[in-house]
């Protein structure tokens, strides 16, 4: 493909410069971090996930939440081989991450909702390297711009087949919000099945979302939201939460007009469909 | 050409009054033959009274048949790749694959076998199970979905509900999008290719099966084991997938219910295996087997499988041939798990087969072995089938491939007319021996049955129908192709 060289290398080329020097605290450029909107979640790609989520080292992610081992226990570590269990120790931080935004994009409604639940440890899941790689590097301009007020310390984001490996990240009813925004609608019948949203996958977002957590979707694709609302409502784990309750949550005013997609429909003057569902309790063994 | 037996298993009960009696069954290629302790025999389809091979024309307009077939056509073709008796023993189950045709067999008491009802799924079926009290099949495929089949559809079951989803499908085409829609270029195109279909008329909606089957559970990824399991008053459904996962459901009516996964697998799980005493056994692609209490979610121990391969292979001068020069990178894949039914309280003890192994790894559960034990064979292993011959005794029945080099799944060996079949008989001091008298009494089933004499014996295509190397090849082996390649597109 001509152009395609020039193209991969002025991309290279930026990227370096922006490593290379750790004090640059500017923003990414987008343009430099487009690609392609599809990604085909059956096949393998060189993905990397935890074997489980005791394995997942979550203090690289969030530093600032890592949990800090005193010197005791540093002295003792030299004393002989790591065990499995001291390493999960090493990996370990001070709280659990509660809001995964899976498909986050560009990562417009993580930083929207970093200010917004300062305290709570969010995660963007995206499937795409380039764009995954762009909200990690603005998150590192964004932590170091505000290093003084600790902001942004509490978004993270990584690549992830979520549909394959969500539940190797988080344990059981582990998370309060999962955000699928402005999913992929994958028109084509037989492609159905690459739905984020569908009859059996909702089982996993009921296994890691705790009772009384919400799934909230958005799309401009009328399709798309049928198709949602119709498994969601099949699914006997969830409960549509009311229109009243939708309009008042903060999250869903966010997710509307932050979001890279919103603002796009805005400007076209697309209509934007919105469901939230709760996650209900588990009924007793039958 | 005689093609070996890709699976085998035995109708057997310890306790029967009056004796041991066992019926074994086997498929070979597309035939499925089955030999009774007390000589009778059987084959299936019968060579005068082939079936037809379903049509997919006819699939659409009408409902798959539901009686036997008395005329005989077109001869079916389809291979068998599982086979699966009911609890009570009166039922075999069996899948046939390239048609992903679940058939179900009524067994009577002298093993003749009766088909009662064929189903075609849209997905290949990588795996079925039955639920404790035979009434449901559970069937999982290739796309990762597990449905639920009544073992016989009573009345009822043929006003068929569609599901949901499958309404809204059929009904009057409605573009996806709107044109205010935000779009990537190639979900334009794909827009306007269904404006351009919209104009020519309601596009042809893939077939969905006309009979009962509900849709339980899913994975996004190939299912290649599943197993039901009942525990007190509560059921569950184990599922084991290409990628890594073991997902423990609970059983209908709510299998919508995730209760936890086993982690730990790093390579595709391809086996799952309940002992006597409960315990899960899990295999695959890893160096290891995994020892589940799986009710809790907890690995209890592993099994080195390819290091006791991988020494088996070094002390014998063929097999060490073909071990790759960095013994790192010799791997096995797992391809059959078997609990060994004592019903008696020396421990669980399994059997292990792996792809393309001339050999059975036994393992005793607990006993903190660094090495299994090996069981040579003439051939590849391929199955194992549990019989009770003679008293207390149990022996283990062993299908081989008899075509092949041993240790190779593609090379075919000189020596031919070997058997298909070894068995070894389970001893007082808990090791394996040869028992040949099981081999002569399935002389019939060993040498005989399912041989095809309208080809050569030089194994190249007599009457046309000669099944060819390649498709010998993918009936048999089908697990190493599991296992992820690096370097995989991004």
């Amino acid at each position: 493909m001509p152009g395609e060289p020039a193209k991969r290398q002025k991309r290279e080329e930026y990227k370096k410069a922006l490593t290379s020097d750790e004090q640059n605290a500017a923003l990414p450029k987008k343009k430099f971090y487009r690609q392609r909107a599809h990604a085909n979640p059956f096949s393998d790609h060189a993905l990397t996930y935890p074997k489980s989520p005791a394995d997942m080292g979550w203090a690289s992610l969030y530093p600032a939440y890592a949990v800090k081992n005193g010197e005791e226990g540093k002295a003792e570590n030299e004393s002989h081989d790591q065990t499995e269990e001291e390493q999960r120790r090493a990996k370990a931080i001070m709280k659990n991450v509660e809001i995964a935004d899976i498909g986050c994009g560009f990562g417009g409604l993580l930083f929207a909702l970093a200010p917004k639940f300062p305290d709570t440890l969010m995660l963007g899941m995206e499937i795409r390297i380039s764009v995954t790689e762009y909200v990690v590097d603005k998150i590192r301009a964004l932590r170091t711009q505000h290093a003084s007020t600790s902001a942004y310390q509490n978004i993270s984001c990584l690549r992830a087949n979520t549909m394959k490996f969500l539940p190797n990240f988080f344990s059981k009813h582990q998370l309060s919000k999962i955000f699928l925004c402005f999913p992929d609608p994958h028109f084509k019948q037989r492609k159905h099945k690459a739905r984020i949203v569908s009859y059996t996958l909702n089982s996993e977002y009921a296994f890691v979302l705790r009772p009384g957590g919400i799934v909230y979707t958005i799309t401009d694709v009328q399709d798309l939201h049928e198709w949602m609302v119709e498994h969601f409502e099949r699914h006997p784990s969830f409960e549509r939460v009311g229109e009243e309750e939708q309009e008042a949550d903060e999250c869903v005013r966010v997710m509307k007009s932050e979001t890279e997609e919103g603002k796009k429909v805005e400007r076209n003057g697309g209509t934007k469909f919105v469901a939230l569902y709760r996650r209900v309790e588990d009924p007793p063994w039958p | 050409m005689m093609l070996p037996y890709q699976c085998i298993i035995a109708a057997c009960d310890r306790y029967e009054a009056g004796g041991n009696e066992w019926i074994l069954f086997g498929v070979s290629g597309s035939r499925l033959v089955a030999q009774s302790s007390t000589g009778a025999t059987s084959i299936w389809p019968a060579e005068e009274h082939p079936i037809e091979e379903p049509s997919p024309e006819n699939e659409e307009q009408e409902p798959p048949e539901k009686r036997v077939k008395l005329s005989p056509p077109l001869e079916q073709k389809s291979n068998f790749s599982i086979l699966r008796l009911s609890n009570d023993k009166k039922y075999l189950v069996a899948v046939t694959a390239e048609d992903k045709c679940i058939r179900v067999f009524r067994v009577d008491s002298e093993g003749r076998l009766q088909q009662l009802i064929q189903r075609c799924m849209t997905r290949r079926p990588c795996s079925i199970a039955l639920t404790s009290d035979d009434s449901t099949v559970l069937c999982a495929d290739k796309f990762g979905d597990v449905y639920a089949l009544p073992l016989l559809p009573s009345p009822e079951d043929d006003q068929i509900s569609t599901p949901p989803s499958e309404k809204i499908e059929q009904k009057k085409f409605v573009p996806s999008a709107s044109l205010l829609t935000v779009h990537s270029g190639r979900n334009r195109k794909v827009l306007e290719e269904q404006m351009k279909q919209a104009e020519k008329g309601p596009s042809q909606s893939k077939e969905t099966p006309k009979f009962k089957h509900d849709l339980l559970l899913g994975h996004v990824s190939m299912l290649t084991d599943i197993a039901y399991a009942a525990v007190d008053s509560r059921s569950y459904i184990i599922t084991a997938d290409r990628d890594e996962h073991i997902r423990i459901s609970r059983g209908p009516p709510q299998a919508h219910i995730i209760e936890g996964f086993c982690y730990g697998h790093e390579e595709f799980v391809s086996r799952l295996c309940l002992t006597s005493s409960g315990r899960l056994v899990s295999g695959g692609g890893d160096a290891h087997l995994y020892v589940w209490d799986w009710s809790s979610y907890q690995l209890l121990e592993t099994l080195p499988i390819r290091d006791t391969v991988l020494d088996y292979y070094r002390g014998h001068s063929q097999l060490a041939l073909l071990l790759p020069q960095d013994t790192q990178a010799f791997k096995t894949a797992v391809c059959g798990i078997w609990t060994v039914p004592y019903g008696g309280s020396e421990g669980d003890e399994v059997l292990v087969a792996c792809e393309g192994v001339p050999a059975i790894v036994s393992f005793k559960l607990g006993s903190s072995a660094t090495i299994g034990t090996v069981l040579p064979l003439a051939g590849n292993a391929l199955d194992v089938a549990f019989i009770y011959a003679r008293g207390s005794s149990c022996t283990a029945v062993v299908s081989i491939d008899h075509l092949h080099r041993p240790g190779s799944t593609t090379e075919i060996r000189e020596d031919e007319a070997m058997s298909r079949l070894q068995c070894f008989a389970y001893q007082q001091d808990g090791q394996w021996a040869e028992d040949g008298s099981i081999v002569e009494a399935l002389e019939w089933f060993n040498r005989r049955a399912a041989g095809e004499p309208e080809a050569g014996s030089d194994g190249r295509a007599g009457g046309g129908d000669t099944v060819d190397e390649k498709a010998t090849r993918d009936i048999l082996y089908g697990m190493e192709k599991l296992r992820k390649r690096p370097g995989a597109e991004d």
